[in-house]
């Protein structure tokens, strides 16, 4: 697809922000999203050419202003949804529960 | 299909998910062939990027045969095919106020490309 | 992609990813125990350290260069350096007439074995974008001029070839022993942003982005 994340000779994104002796995970969030995409790479419902693709189509604006591993996260909720694995709604459901019970 | 469990984490890494197939499969194209990227849109997954879509280049290397991933992303199996090294000049790609020495080497797959 | 944060995200990312987590273990889908496997490989057990232990004994035995440069997933294999995101490699070799630098414009691939996993400014716009269309002009941002009649070779990973550059072996290095060598390759080395240098010798650099000073796995 002709998506935004099809990023070579693009113009008009900013200098390199480069960090030194950058830490692998910013955030134990990050942790998570990583390791959860691949488990459910090796849990074997989709492959890994699925699993770009699906991050490719998170939608262009979202992509551009996402951190990498919101795309990860993206592209996760996606093949699960679009996998009759896992809904948004169950996602946004449980959020709520964890929200109100003050994690 | 089993869930991941951590005994199984470090020989399945270190198996990985080689994209490499032992199918037999012709190479149209052999190191030195000046090939052109067809002109392909496709809605769905591809690695070809916009920037070198019919652009000419020279095969530099043939790594054999892989998945492809225009079909594999969408369920339509591995349509093994030859991957190649092909070498773009600078100037082919970005024009003429590109560097005269510099070169852009991508990997891109039989179905990608045709003879110059 | 927007900056990375250095701080804690908004706690609806945060509770976001806890649902998710409790919910695919819930279903059987994860285990949890597996998770932290692959978490802990990829903090603490891979990374650039592996890459550079190829590279130094590349420069210290010639007939080691020639079969990484011949069959790199095998000469990088004798190190045990194998598997995902690794599973075919190719060296790019920098020479005096030749500079490579690689990228994945598309995404982030990266050689996971030898490098650990990619930094954030790898898989962020500004160099996916700018490393095929001007990766003289990236390079100057690294602190790296090189002269004009130097060839850059930019290597787009856009299949399952995985690239690692072989960065020059520096002067003034004659006798040093494979880990003394190895101290000397940096992960922006074997990405091609930077070159191989001693320490308090070679480009310095006034400003940001330092290239070749990352010292840690």
């Amino acid at each position: 697809m002709n998506g935004v994340h099809d990023l070579g000779g693009m113009d008009g994104l900013g200098p390199i922000d480069y960090e030194a002796d950058e830490p692998v995970f910013h955030a134990e969030w990050e942790r998570r999203v990583f390791a959860l995409t691949l488990a459910m790479g090796f849990y074997g419902a989709w492959n890994l050419d699925m699993s770009r693709h699906a991050r490719e189509r998170t939608p262009a604006a979202e992509y551009l202003s996402s951190s990498y591993y919101e795309i990860w996260l993206s592209g996760l909720e996606r093949l699960l949804d679009e996998g009759g694995l896992l809904t948004r709604a169950e996602i946004d459901a449980r959020a709520a529960v964890l929200r109100a019970e003050g994690s | 299909m089993p869930m991941l469990s951590a005994k199984d984490v470090p020989t399945l890494l270190r198996k990985g998910g080689a994209a490499r197939v032992a199918a037999e499969a012709p190479a149209k194209f052999a190191p030195g062939d000046r090939v052109v990227v067809r002109n392909l849109n496709p809605r769905g997954h591809t690695r070809a990027p916009r920037y070198i879509r019919c652009k000419a280049g020279t095969i530099d290397r043939d790594h054999g045969v892989f998945v492809f991933p225009d079909t594999h992303a969408h369920g339509k199996g591995p349509s093994p095919q030859h991957v190649y090294s092909v070498r773009f000049t600078a100037r082919e790609v970005w024009g003429d106020d590109a560097s005269p020495r510099d070169a852009i080497y991508i990997d891109l797959w039989d179905d990608y490309l045709d003879p110059a | 992609m927007g900056k990375h944060r250095h701080t804690e995200p908004p706690s609806d990312l945060v509770l976001r990813v806890k649902a998710l987590e409790s919910l695919l273990v819930e279903k059987g889908l994860v285990d949890a125990a597996a998770l932290d496997v692959l978490i802990d490989t990829y903090e603490n057990k891979v990374g650039p350290r592996n890459g550079a232990k190829v590279v130094a004994r590349a420069w210290a035995d010639p007939a080691y260069k020639a079969r990484l440069l011949a069959d790199a997933t095998t000469a990088i294999a004798e190190f045990g350096f194998v598997g995902r995101q690794g599973e075919d490699m190719l060296v790019v070799e920098n020479t005096p007439g030749v500079h490579n630098l690689t990228v994945c414009t598309l995404c982030s691939c990266y050689p996971w074995p030898v490098l650990g996993l990619p930094p954030v400014w790898y898989k962020a716009a500004p160099y996916r974008s700018r490393a095929v269309r001007d990766p003289r002009g990236v390079l100057r941002e690294f602190g790296l001029d090189l002269p004009e009649d130097v060839e850059i070779r930019v290597w787009d990973s856009t299949a399952e070839l995985r690239y690692l550059v072989l960065p020059e072996r520096p002067a003034g290095t004659e006798g040093f022993s494979e880990d003394e060598l190895a101290e000397l390759v940096t992960r922006d080395s074997m990405i091609g942003v930077a070159k191989a240098t001693l320490p308090g010798i070679g480009v310095a650099k006034a400003t940001a982005p330092g290239g070749s000073g990352e010292a840690s796995t």
